[in-house]
């Protein structure tokens, strides 16, 4: 699995797109960093940017890439080596491409200008995001024979986790506002990986108090020691999952 | 010895059966022309034998080996694919190296003649997205051949080459058949089945109808070349017929 991974990252080492993206990022992190005056309104603003584009470019550029290699892939399940290892290594390339050009655009400024708690979550939640989002792009890419069907579905995805999903919660809070719905809230949103990576930022920032009792709610469960490790099983589990069922749909495909 | 055996081999996609009860045996040091109209089955059969496709029914030995989940039986098998991509910021020196590497061959080990023959020397410092569709068919080319299988499976292997690459490669072709390879070839190119084809199988709607020498073909038709004589063969045969295996 090593060498077919350590060869893919070669490739994606020179990949245009991984590069214009890790610009793209320091770019926008830059910009915000240097003409916002206060670094923590800065970071919010990047914090809305990474929980937006992130997931959006890890789950695009996953599935283009898996298409843009499929004859080569095709070539590779032709040589002694299992298929589950030559999907392995391709989607842990494509993850460690895309978090080191994560952690490029966005780390170097965050570190040098809010080495902070808040930071250090903002950077651990978008490398979380991104490893997610690989991992559902590969799903989607294994289980659609045409290239752009898939990007459909990965856009969809992401519209259906980044707005739907908000807007179902806010209907939620809205419609039972009368009764106590905030304990129903806080497993809802933990079980989208971008609503539970804003719940662990926002904590940092401490604006859970403007939120009133659903903030303390949040508070009290994602602010704890215990809280965290859950919420990182979570988008562990939001990895693992999609990138399990991804090599098993590709061990059992016709190629 | 047998090194390839289809057993009632058969597949279908949904309720479409793309091969039906195929069964032949092909020895070593022997080339087969897998010919066919579109969408006859000759893929299909070709991606059983590699494992991109699981059979629906029947077996497929290699080597005398039933092949199942276990990927090792690849060693022995060399692949040119119709169109070949590889990822395009490597280097083809750094993709020749990545190959060794995943079949774990030492140095001096592998046949590199096809490298200088095909003029790919001059090409290992280039990146794949430099190349042409030519000159990443060499490419390909040379990594089939490469590690010295006794399989070799070439599918429309002269298309997009030119006429000297091609010949070269024919070369190659009757080389490895006199060291015992036994060499699957689909093409379209009929004097190129007639030149290099120790038998025909020819596929239709998903049936081997046979797998015969060129010259029985010829002969029973009277016809000497065999772009000619194989629409006359098949004339004569019935719907269901199948010979030779």
């Amino acid at each position: 699995m090593w060498k077919v991974y350590k060869y893919t990252l070669l490739d994606l080492a020179r990949n245009r797109f991984a590069l214009g993206y890790a610009f793209l990022l320091l770019l926008v992190s830059l910009g915000l960093f240097l003409l916002e005056g206060d670094d923590t309104k800065a970071l919010i603003s990047l914090t809305q940017v990474v929980l937006a584009l992130t997931p959006l470019l890890a789950l695009v550029f996953t599935i283009i890439y898996f298409y843009n290699q499929y004859e080569f892939t095709v070539l590779l399940a032709v040589q002694p080596l299992r298929r589950q290892a030559i999907l392995r290594a391709q989607f842990l390339a494509i993850t460690t491409a895309l978090v080191v050009s994560f952690l490029f655009g966005v780390g170097l400024p965050v570190i040098a200008w809010t080495s902070n708690a808040i930071g250090w979550t903002l950077l651990l939640t978008g490398t979380a995001l991104t490893a997610v989002f690989c991992a559902l792009g590969i799903s989607i890419a294994v289980r659609q024979r045409d290239r752009a069907k898939a990007v459909g579905v990965g856009l969809v995805t992401w519209v259906l986790m980044v707005l739907v999903y908000d807007s179902l919660l806010l209907w939620l809070l809205f419609t039972f506002s009368e009764y106590p719905i905030e304990p129903v809230i806080v497993p809802l949103a933990a079980l989208n990986p971008i609503d539970l990576s804003r719940i662990l930022i926002m904590l940092k920032i401490d604006l859970a108090a403007l939120l009133g009792y659903t903030g303390a709610v949040y508070q009290h469960f994602f602010g704890s020691f215990g809280g965290m490790v859950v919420s990182f099983l979570a988008l562990l589990l939001w990895t693992v999952l999609p990138a399990w069922g991804a090599v098993r749909a590709f061990v059992r495909k016709d190629l | 010895m047998n090194r390839i055996a289809f057993q009632n081999l058969g597949k279908r996609y949904g309720k479409q059966w793309a091969l039906r009860g195929v069964s032949a045996a092909f020895a070593e040091g022997e080339v087969v022309m897998v010919i066919g109209p579109n969408g006859s089955g000759k893929t299909t059969l070709i991606k059983c034998l590699l494992g991109l496709v699981r059979s629906t029914e029947g077996s497929i030995a290699v080597n005398g080996t039933v092949i199942g989940t276990d990927p090792s039986y690849r060693a022995a098998i060399g692949y040119m694919p119709q169109l070949a991509e590889f990822p395009k910021e490597l280097t083809v020196e750094q993709l020749l190296r990545m190959m060794n590497d995943i079949r774990g061959a030492r140095s001096g080990s592998t046949d590199d003649r096809l490298i200088a023959s095909l003029g790919v020397d001059a090409l290992l410092d280039k990146r794949i997205s430099n190349l042409s569709g030519g000159m990443r068919q060499k490419v390909s080319a040379v990594l089939a051949f490469r590690y010295r299988p006794n399989i070799l499976v070439l599918d429309e292997p002269t298309a997009g080459l030119d006429p000297i690459s091609a010949g070269t490669l024919l070369e190659a072709v009757l080389h490895a058949r006199r060291n015992g390879a036994t060499v699957l070839i689909t093409s379209h190119i009929m004097e190129e089945v007639q030149r290099l084809g120790d038998r025909v199988a020819y596929l239709q709607d998903g049936l081997l109808r046979f797998a015969l020498p060129p010259e029985t073909i010829t002969e029973v038709t009277g016809e000497s070349v065999l772009s000619i004589a194989l629409p006359k063969y098949l004339a004569q045969l019935s719907p269901v017929h199948v010979e030779g295996l």
